[in-house]
């Protein structure tokens, strides 16, 4: 059983810290946006182009890693009730990995695979070594463990697997040694990327975050540990696997193992909200549920990707990638934003004057309405370019990636009205 | 640096390093480990006690924690306290000739077992005595900060050792009430009767309006007013809050979701 509690404590390191991973993250979403509406005659096609390589890690870097970083040196002290182990380190690895995305975004876009392209990823696996280290020496201090923390573990774990399988693809772009195909181990990197990594991340923190934020308590949390190992042992299956050439006998075991052990998250997920206080979902809690939503959609289309050719239908790669880093990914971030963000700004300026003087509510801290048409612009963004790119329509595109540009804009636009209070 | 008279809760919020020291000190001290206990007898005892309560050397576990937190002076506080305790182990005359229905049991074993603070279930005991009964507290270690509270209010006590249980016997003679008058004459005692008591129900409050709603409320808070919070969680981030303004909070938990926290305004 977990207690909710809060996402601040004395345990919490500086605001500065985090803000610096938010706000960069913050800036990352609104490039990321801009740049798939400025190159969109380039996303019809195979996903293996320079362009498109270039907007993934904008969003898989810059945006989705940075934020997790900085929730992470927010959450982790919180969770489980120990200080950081080093805010130096934690101030240091924001530059050296801010450096190494923009090299290896810059990189992609014009596709240079030489020496540039090697120094980013040794930069970027540095910044993921520093955190992975800071981290772990944290865990050392643990008292007491619970799920999130098992999680957060396993997280690290891949996160490790991740930037190591990363810097092999860059190094085998310039200088071709990786015996298997270039494609397959590529397919190996995205998975643990999002399952391993992102995905575990996600849930750990979606077991302490929901419940905190709707209030729920007094349910079990079976279907957590039962995610937890078919998630995993499914993932370890196939990055085994995927270094062989036939792949096609296991993929039968693992693949609908890291499934079920995802459906098995959502039942969790539903669990919570179907116990919660609060009955009201407001904007932040809107955009987080219809990510859980998003979540079992795209694992239903991952699933049956992993099953058919996927190699002659190449959209279907493309709009697999699009609603993991879209519909599932970013709609979360951005609600979890709205939640966290605000409390934390909160925290930081106003909780000792509560009392004294006048101070703002919550809900009063950015505005909530713009943050519901956010939503319904996002939503209509995600089914337009989910259409156009199966229907390989261009000006479909332009219209959702535009109306997905306004819902980045809004987003910044209401973070930065947080963060200057 | 650490003295013999700093509260346990004061000296691990500023040196947490020092929680590992005294578990390590004394098995006894694990109890630290649980949050709430933490919380609530903490506050009450300083490191003299707890070593009474543990029956370490003062003089040594002073050393250690300052150790610690990387200070080497040597402390040299004589141990006149202890062995005056020990003194103590001849049984009252009034404790001899009593009627055994004449003595009121309460075993708080099973309550501190719980992880639960027994301070409130002692005090009721107390308030239901008649003037001519003795209460007899079971406890698994010696609860030397109840001494003075339980002096305020006109008792002395006897403590008998019986392997790992502690017998307290709290009694009152003509002598302790003189004293206890005194006593409440010349500065006010920190157990009170409060007349008022202000009930705040913020379980249904996402963070922060249950902070906001208890800080609201705080002036009305004084030395006969206390708020009782029901909230669904241990407020851990309304302490430090609390503490800027003079005020004391102790956590009461009542299930996984339920925690009842009464504030009091502190005395100086």
């Amino acid at each position: 059983m977990i207690q909710s509690s809060s996402i601040a404590s004395a345990y919490s390191p500086p605001f500065r810290i985090v803000s610096k991973y938010f706000i960069a993250a913050i800036v990352a979403f609104v490039t990321l946006n801009l740049f798939l509406l400025l190159s969109h005659s380039n996303i019809i096609g195979h996903h293996f182009n320079p362009k498109i390589l270039s907007i993934t890690h904008i969003a898989t870097l810059g945006w989705v890693t940075m934020i997790i970083f900085g929730a992470l040196f927010q959450l982790i002290p919180v969770v489980l009730e120990v200080n950081l182990f080093s805010e130096v380190l934690a101030e240091i690895q924001f530059w050296i990995f801010l450096i190494g995305v923009i090299g290896m975004v810059y990189c992609f876009w014009h596709f240079n695979i030489g020496m540039l392209m090697n120094i980013s990823a040794i930069l970027l696996n540095l910044a993921m070594f520093i955190f992975s280290f800071n981290i772990i020496m944290t865990f050392t201090k643990v008292k007491k463990w619970n799920i999130t923390g098992l999680y957060l573990a396993a997280a690290i774990f891949h996160l490790i697997v991740t930037a190591i399988a990363g810097l092999l693809l860059a190094i085998n772009l310039g200088y071709p040694f990786i015996k298997i195909d270039h494609l397959q181990y590529l397919n190996l990197h995205v998975h643990v990327a999002f399952i391993g990594w992102v995905s575990m991340v996600v849930m750990g923190v979606t077991y302490k975050l929901i419940p905190m934020f709707t209030l729920s308590h007094g349910y079990p949390m079976t279907y957590a540990k039962c995610a937890f190992w078919m998630i995993n042992f499914g993932l370890l299956g196939i990055t085994t696997i995927m270094h062989y050439e036939d792949t096609t006998f296991l993929h039968f075991i693992f693949t609908p193992m890291i499934s079920l052990g995802i459906a098995f998250f959502l039942v969790q997920v539903h669990i919570i909200f179907k116990n919660r206080v609060r009955k009201k979902l407001d904007a932040g809690l809107t955009f987080s549920s219809y990510a859980y939503l998003m979540l079992g959609l795209t694992t239903i289309l991952g699933t049956v990707i992993a099953f058919i050719d996927h190699q002659n239908i190449i959209n279907l790669t493309l709009i697999y990638g699009y609603m993991i880093i879209f519909g599932y990914l970013s709609m979360l971030i951005i609600g979890q934003m709205y939640k966290i963000v605000p409390f934390l700004v909160w925290y930081h300026k106003y909780s000792s004057k509560v009392g004294l003087e006048k101070v703002p509510m919550l809900k009063d801290m950015f505005n909530e309405k713009l943050a519901q048409y956010g939503f319904y612009l996002m939503i209509a963004a995600i089914i337009g370019s989910v259409c156009s790119l199966t229907f390989k329509t261009e000006v479909g595109l332009i219209i959702s990636f535009a109306l997905m540009f306004i819902n980045s804009i809004i987003f910044s636009f209401n973070m930065i009205t947080i963060f200057r209070r | 640096m650490i003295t013999k008279d700093m509260k346990i809760s004061k000296m691990l919020a500023e040196f947490p390093q020092t929680l590992e020291v005294l578990i390590n000190f004394s098995p006894h001290f694990n109890k630290l480990n649980n949050r709430i206990l933490r919380k609530t007898l903490a506050g009450r005892v300083n490191v003299e006690q707890a070593a009474g309560i543990a029956g370490v050397n003062l003089v040594l576990l002073l050393n250690e924690l300052n150790k610690a937190i990387n200070l080497n002076t040597i402390t040299n506080i004589e141990c006149e306290n202890l062995e005056e305790k020990m003194e103590q182990n001849q049984k009252p005359e009034v404790l001899l000739n009593i009627n055994q229905d004449k003595i009121q049991k309460l075993d708080v074993r099973p309550i501190i077992d719980l992880g639960k603070d027994p301070f409130l279930e002692i005090m009721a005991k107390v308030k239901s005595l008649k003037e001519d009964e003795v209460f007899h507290l079971i406890n698994s270690f010696e609860p030397l900060p109840l001494y003075s509270v339980m002096q305020s209010k006109g008792f002395k006590h006897w403590t008998e050792k019986n392997g790992n249980i502690f017998n307290v016997y709290f009694y009152k003679d003509a002598q302790s009430q003189s004293y206890a008058k005194q006593e409440t004459q010349n500065e006010p005692t920190p157990v009170h009767d409060y007349e008022n008591v202000i009930e705040l129900d913020v379980r249904e409050l996402a963070a922060p309006e249950p902070m906001m709603k208890i800080l609201e409320n705080i002036s009305r808070v004084d030395d006969k007013t206390v708020i009782a919070v029901h909230h669904h969680r241990e407020p851990v981030m309304l302490y430090p809050k609390l503490e800027e303004r003079g005020y004391s909070a102790i956590a009461n938990k009542i299930n996984d979701n339920y925690f009842k926290v009464v504030i009091t305004k502190k005395r100086n």
